[in-house]
Order: structure tokens, then sequence, then C-alpha cells
């Protein structure tokens, strides 16, 4: 066909402009999302931290301390540099998250449980642990049923005595020395297990040892800089040392990018130095609603005196009862389904039907924890349990579903290694498939906590109260959370102060706390895909 | 575990078996026997009778007998489709696996029937490494790889000494011995494959199945991989099956064409194959004209 043919002039033009516009009206409906989120976070913040009343002398100290400097180094080492300066953000923001968790740790150790009596189920739990060790080891040929018997035993005799025996002893160590060994040394035990991945067995020793002393420092340490035992010994060993630990553990393995520790030390002296020079000078801050008084102190009838901290406590104490019970349970039927469930009639069914759970309205969650826990079951309304079994509920499929699509992702050929040396089952999913799996289920909890923490109605469905003036002390005590008592701010006291200062406030707090797990999770789940 | 002991494989118990026998001399007979010398002593390995498998009603394999012999490489050739790795896996009962496969037939394993009821298939394939086509290392330390094979079957013995020889007897050593502790998945694909190996071989297995081994890598980690083979079969048996022919030749003292249809062709030593083959058929994949 093509013989007859002459040299070609020109090939034309095709018209692109229906493409073009189609393009950017996509750009425009993404950024919509963006820009509208962007513009909601910054009305908030403003009316939560109002940074516009501080003297103009504050802004001015901490624009040549810390933002100058910051975006100077910043921008140097980010064109010269790119490694380091993620490296240097990284350590900023995991202080900036870990102390944030320290102090919900240390709220813990202050008002709900007391540290002896933390000390003496650590004891026990160790104890068990230890008794099923020294039994898988002793003798691996005694039959199963045995080993497991006398696990159990050993499980069951050591929880249910030690704590209370600890308990009752007439005279204990001080606070700072019971969680110096109960948070810092499995703290500690950690570390050492990654310092001996890297660095050998050697230094696993000087490693744990360094980071019990570093612990214990706090309780000495702290008083001086008026910070009580307690906080100083929880911060230290929930913030200080994991910081500390993976900046000294980065800079080992990759020495060339230690010039990120001065991008983080230019952001952490800029922020002290600017502070220290504030106070010298007299200049006075914003008068933020988020302020020291506004995390630690009830609700208050004058909006300026009203504090988050009963709801800030209640909300950790259904983290972890939502925790403890829908992971377990969310992890254990997804790997059902995945690794051992039959493709039948049934298993199809109830695949469908998690999915549409996971639809279900939360108000509707409340309902059936209303019935199921209070009607049925005779349990006082608004309690931790109560109100940790509903979110847990509300959370289960899409615990399941996350934890199924992280099992899905191991790849087959693992499998089939595994049962082609001659693996049962339960040897494969315990050794190849769950360790593989486990970061991508540890991401999807973390979001499905997400959920959990911002849910406001299933918690007025199962009678939370809306003001609670101390924080909750057992599983059976009434508990309130954030966005219950934000909700409360809104619409039983709902007046112009109560609007302007502290549902602002409240609602940053929350936030806060809630892009800070997602940020968690988004780089737990980076850094295990780049790893694998 | 121990449910699993129990019920270990059933070959250990018969007495009248002659596999105890041949274990304990196995390493005085190994030398005698090359890459290139196809002489056939002894007991097979492993004997299909009349072997059909069936995945739901298409049929995959059509009355396979054969016999493996000891310490010598035996290659499976032949199309895409043919049944050779379904053949490979049977011998494992890998296919118990797939709810669709059905086997019928014996396949003996040192005199055993694995087929036979009181089989227990996951204490059969502790008895038999398999390798795979792609290499596919646990996301564990190159150590924890090799021990996976003795961890999960409770071994008794020197671990470390057991690993080392399996990374020496899997050339690999001399490459890992300074990183036993890094990730499995760090290394190469050649590297990998070996380290597969020497999984496959730390239990000390009867018989190692390989599933087109070499399939997945450049030329230079194939002919270290087809080097390991035959050095490997100075001290077991293997079974190995590849869409290259000329690996077959290179490699295996015998060999098995399969052909579209799940049937065995033709099954014999290797020169004998490739030199002067009996049926047409084979002749004509074996040049190239079909298949």
């Amino acid at each position: 066909m093509a013989t007859e043919r002459g040299t070609i002039e020109s090939f034309g033009h095709v018209s692109r402009t229906a493409g073009t516009v189609f393009r950017y009206l996509l750009l425009a409906a993404t950024l919509f999302g963006i820009v509208a989120l962007t513009v909601l976070l910054i009305y908030v913040a403003n009316d939560a931290i109002r940074p516009l009343t501080a003297d103009p002398g504050w802004h001015l100290t901490f624009l040549l301390t810390l933002v100058l400097p910051t975006l100077a180094v910043g921008a140097y080492l980010f064109r010269t540099d790119p490694a380091s300066f993620r490296f240097g953000g990284a350590i900023v923001g995991t202080l900036a998250v870990s102390t944030m968790f320290a102090g919900g740790v240390a709220m813990l150790f202050v008002d709900i449980v007391e540290p002896v009596t933390w000390f003496a189920y650590v004891l026990a739990l160790c104890l068990a642990l230890g008794g099923v060790v020294v039994i898988e080891r002793l003798d691996r040929r005694l039959p199963f049923l045995v080993r497991f018997v006398a696990a159990g035993v050993i499980v069951l005799v050591s929880l249910l005595v030690v704590p209370g025996a600890v308990t009752s002893l007439p005279v204990y160590p001080s606070d700072g020395v019971l969680l110096t060994l109960s948070v810092g040394a499995p703290i500690a035990l950690v570390v050492g297990r990654y310092v001996a991945a890297a660095d050998g067995r050697r230094r696993r020793v000087a490693a744990v040892v360094a980071t019990l002393v570093v612990v214990g420092l706090g309780a000495f340490v702290g008083p001086l800089v008026g910070v009580t035992p307690v906080p100083a010994t929880v911060v230290l060993a929930v913030a200080v040392v994991p910081t500390g630990g993976y900046a000294i553990g980065r800079i080992r393995r990759n020495p060339e990018r230690r010039a990120g520790l001065g991008l983080a030390a230019v952001i952490l002296g800029g922020t002290v130095v600017g502070a220290v020079a504030v106070d010298a000078l007299g200049f006075a801050g914003p008068q933020s609603w988020v302020d020291w008084g506004f995390l630690t102190s009830a609700h208050s009838g004058t909006a300026a005196n009203a504090g988050l901290y009963p709801a800030i406590g209640g909300s950790i104490l259904l983290m972890v009862t939502v925790a403890a019970l829908s992971f377990p349970l969310g992890v254990g039927a997804a790997v059902y389904l995945e690794e051992y469930a039959p493709d039948n009639r049934l298993t199809r069914f109830i695949d469908v039907n998690i999915s549409n759970l996971a639809g279900v309205p939360s108000v509707v969650y409340g309902l059936l924890g209303l019935g199921v826990f209070v009607t049925y079951l005779g349990q006082s309304t608004g309690t931790v349990l109560i109100g940790g079994a509903t979110l847990a509920l509300l959370i289960l499929p899409i615990v399941i579903i996350s934890a199924r699509e992280a099992l899905r992702s191991v790849p087959d050929s693992m499998r089939q290694a595994s049962y082609g040396m001659g693996a049962t089952r339960w040897q494969t999913i315990k050794n190849v498939v769950l360790p593989r799996a486990f970061p991508g289920i540890l991401t999807g909890t973390i979001l499905a906590l997400g959920r959990a923490i911002g849910e406001t109605a299933p918690l007025i469905m199962i009678g939370a109260p809306n003001v609670l003036f101390s924080l909750p002390t057992a599983l059976s005590s009434k508990v309130s959370a954030m966005p219950l008592q934000v909700y409360a701010w809104a619409s039983l006291f709902a007046s112009e102060p109560f609007y302007q200062a502290a549902v602002p406030a409240g609602v940053v707090v929350l936030l806060i706390v809630l892009l800070s797990m997602n940020s968690i999770a988004i780089v737990l789940r980076n850094k295990y895909q780049s790893d694998q | 575990m121990t449910d699993n002991q129990k019920q270990e494989y059933a070959a250990d118990e018969s007495t009248d078996d002659p596999t105890t026998d041949d274990m304990a001399i196995r390493t005085d007979v190994s030398e005698s026997v090359s890459a290139s010398g196809p002489t056939t002593s002894g007991a097979p390995v492993v004997r299909a009778e009349n072997v059909d498998v069936w995945y739901n009603d298409d049929q995959a394999l059509q009355d396979i007998s054969l016999e493996i012999p000891e310490n010598q490489v035996t290659a499976m050739i032949g199309p895409s489709g043919c049944g050779k790795s379904t053949f490979l896996r049977c011998i494992n009962r890998m296919n118990d696996m797939i709810d669709a496969a059905r086997v019928e037939g014996d396949l003996h394993l040192r005199g055993k029937n694995v087929y036979d009821d009181d089989v227990d298939p996951v204490a059969l394939r502790r008895r038999v490494g398999m390798v795979f086509q792609s290499p596919n290392p646990f996301p564990k330390s190159i150590y924890d790889n090799v021990a996976y094979g003795l961890k999960i079957q409770n071994k008794d013995g020197d671990y470390d000494e057991i690993v080392e020889n399996s990374l020496k007897r899997a050339a690999l050593w001399d490459e890992v011995k300074d990183q036993l502790d890094t990730s499995g998945l760090d290394l190469s694909g050649g590297q990998q494959q070996r380290l597969c190996i020497a999984r496959a071989i730390a239990p000390d297995p009867e018989v190692i199945l390989m599933d087109e081994p070499a399939s997945a890598l450049d030329p230079v980690a194939t002919s270290k991989i087809e080097d390991l083979i035959s050095e490997l079969a100075e001290e077991y048996t293997v079974v190995i099956v590849t869409h290259n022919m000329q690996q077959a030749a290179r490699i295996s003292n015998k060999t098995a064409v399969f052909l579209t249809g799940g049937e065995l062709v033709e099954f014999d030593d290797t020169e004998k194959i490739f030199e002067n083959p009996d049926s047409q058929r084979v002749e004509d994949y074996i040049t190239g004209k079909f298949g």
C-alpha cells in the first residue's frame, strides 16, 4: 500500500483541548480536599493558639533564634544532603511524637495506676513468661499437652498470686526505682536487641546498662528542673532513650548523615534559647487556649479555666481497652480467614458481611453496645469497659480487613518454601507469615484506633458522662473522651466563650493526637515497605 | 511438634526397609559416582508406578512409571504444561496443597509408598528437600534461613556447624561467612538461590527436588548453580525440572522427556536421549522441530 507515496510535508496536528481541560479539572478536584483541610486546620489552630496575641518582640525573638536558623540550615541541607535533612527531621519528629506519648504514659502512672501495682503486674508477667520459656527449654520431648498444662498453671499462678503478694509488702522502693525497673528495663531489652543485631552481642550489655542508668537518673535529675520523679522517669524511658537510640544507631550505620544532627540541634537549641530569651526580655507569649492549664485541669464553669485532662485520660484508657480487645480478635479472625478457612459458602458469607460491618454507622454500634452490655449483660452505663468494648466492635471489621490485606501481601512463594521444608501450617504461620505481615497489621490497627479515638456517637449512646472531673481509675469507672468533651462544650455549655476558647482548643488537641497516630502508622508502613 | 513426631514418616518403623542400610553407607559409595557416568546402582530412591494426576477433570499426568537412581542427577524436560513440575510435586506431596489435585498410583520413596494412608505429608517433606523456580529465602537472617529446617524439626546437634557445612556445600560460605546475621533478602538472585539450596540440604534430605532452579537467574549465576548441582549429586539424589535442554544435557545422568498431554515419552540415560532417542517425537522435540 505504501509504495506510491511521496515524502511527508507535515504530520498535521491532533487537538488536546478536551484532555487538557479534563486534566486541570482533575487537579482542581484533587486540590479541593487538601485546601479545605488546610483552611480548616489554620482556622481552628488560629482560634485555639491565638498567635497574634503575643508581643511582637516574642515573635521577633523566636524568628531570630528558631525560624531563621532552621530555615537556613534546613535549606542548605535540603539542597546539599537530602538524606541528612530527612534524618534531622526524623529525629525532631520522633522526639515530638514520643514526648507526647510519654505524656500519656506519665498520666497513667500519676493518676490511674500506682507504679507499685504496675511493677507487680510486670513482674508477674515476666515470671509467667520465664516459666513458659524454661518449660520449653527444659525438655522438648515432653508431650505437648503436658507442657501446655504446666505452662498454663505457671502463668495462672504467677498472674494471680504475685501481684497481690508484691503490693502487700510493707516497704517497697521509691516510684522512680519501680518505674525504672518496670518501664525502663523492657525498653532497655529492646534497645539491647537492636544493638546486638547491629554491633554484636558484647555491646548489648553496655547498651542495656546505659539505658537503665539514663532512665534511673530521671528520679534524681527531674526534681532539679521542677519535674516530679514519675513523669521524669517516664519521659526519659519512653521519649529520650528511644529518640537517642534511634539517632545513635543511625549515625553508626550511616556516619555521613551526621549533618542531620546539626539540624535537630538547631531546632531544639533554638527553641530553648528562644524560650530563655523571651523570659529574660519580658516578652509575653500568645494567650493560647491550649496551654498547660488546659491540658492538666478538668472542666470548669468558665471557659478560660476549662480543661481537657479527664477526657485525655479517658481517651487513653479507652484506646488501651480497644487495642487489647480488637487486636487479638481482629488478627485472629484475619489469620483464620486467610490461612485456614476453606473456600466455601460460609467463608464467602462471612467475607461479605465483614465488609458490610465496616460500613455500619457508628451510632448503630453505640446502640448495639447499649443493648448488649448495658441492658442484656447488666453493666452500668458509660464505663471504660463497655465504652472500649463498643469501640472495639466498631473497628473490629476494619482491623480484620487491614490484617487480611497484610497477610495476603505475604508472597505465596514463602509459604511454599516453608511447607516444602516440612513445616506444619502453624509453624509456617508463626515463623514466616506473621513476622512478615506484622508491620502491615500494626499499621492497619493504628489507623483503626485513630478512627476509634475520634468517635463520639457510640459513647453518647452507651451513656458516657459529658463532663467528668477526675480520671477514671478502673475499668468500671465512668469515662469521658476528648471528642465527647468537645461535643459537650459545643452543645451543653453553648456560649460565646466556650465556642471561642474551649472548643477550638479541644479540637486542636484531638487533631494533634490523631494526626500523630496516623503519622506513626505511615512511617511504619514506609519503613517496612522499603525493607522488603 | 511432638504430635507430628509421633506420626513420624512411617518408613522409620518398618524393619524390613532398606532405608537404614543405605543411609549408613551413603557417604562411602558417593565418591564412585561421577556426573558423567550413567551407572545405575542399588535400589532406586524414587519409584513411580502408574501415577495419574488430575486437576478436577483435566488429566495432568498419564500413567507415569519411572525409577530415579541414587546419587545421580535426573532431569525432567518437556514443553510447558507437560506435567513435569506436577510430577516433581507428587514426590513430596506438595500437590496436596491444591484442593483440585488428585493423585492415583504408587510412588515409592526408598520403598515406602508416599501415598499410603499412614504417611504424614509434613513428615514426608522433612525427608525431601525442595528448591523452587524463583529464589524464595525467608525474610530472616542467612543463618536462620539455613537453620529453619532444623528448628522446625527440633533437631539435635550443633546448628552452627550444620549451617556452616550446608553453606559450604552450597558454595556460598566464602561469600557470606562474615554476614550470617544479615537478611537473606539482601543477597543477589544467584546467591539467594544457593541459600535456598543450603536451606534444603541442611536437614540432610533423602532427595532434593529442584523446580527450574536457574530459570530466574542470569547466565553467570546459572552456571554456578549448574556446577553446584553436579557436586551435590556426589552426596545427594537430585531431581531437576528444567525448560533448558542444554542444561539437562550438561548436568544430568538420566533424562525423562514429558510431552504434551502429561505422558512420559522416554526415560533413559541422558546421552542416549540426546544422541539417539528411541522415539521420533522425542527427537523432534530435542532438535527443536516441535515444542
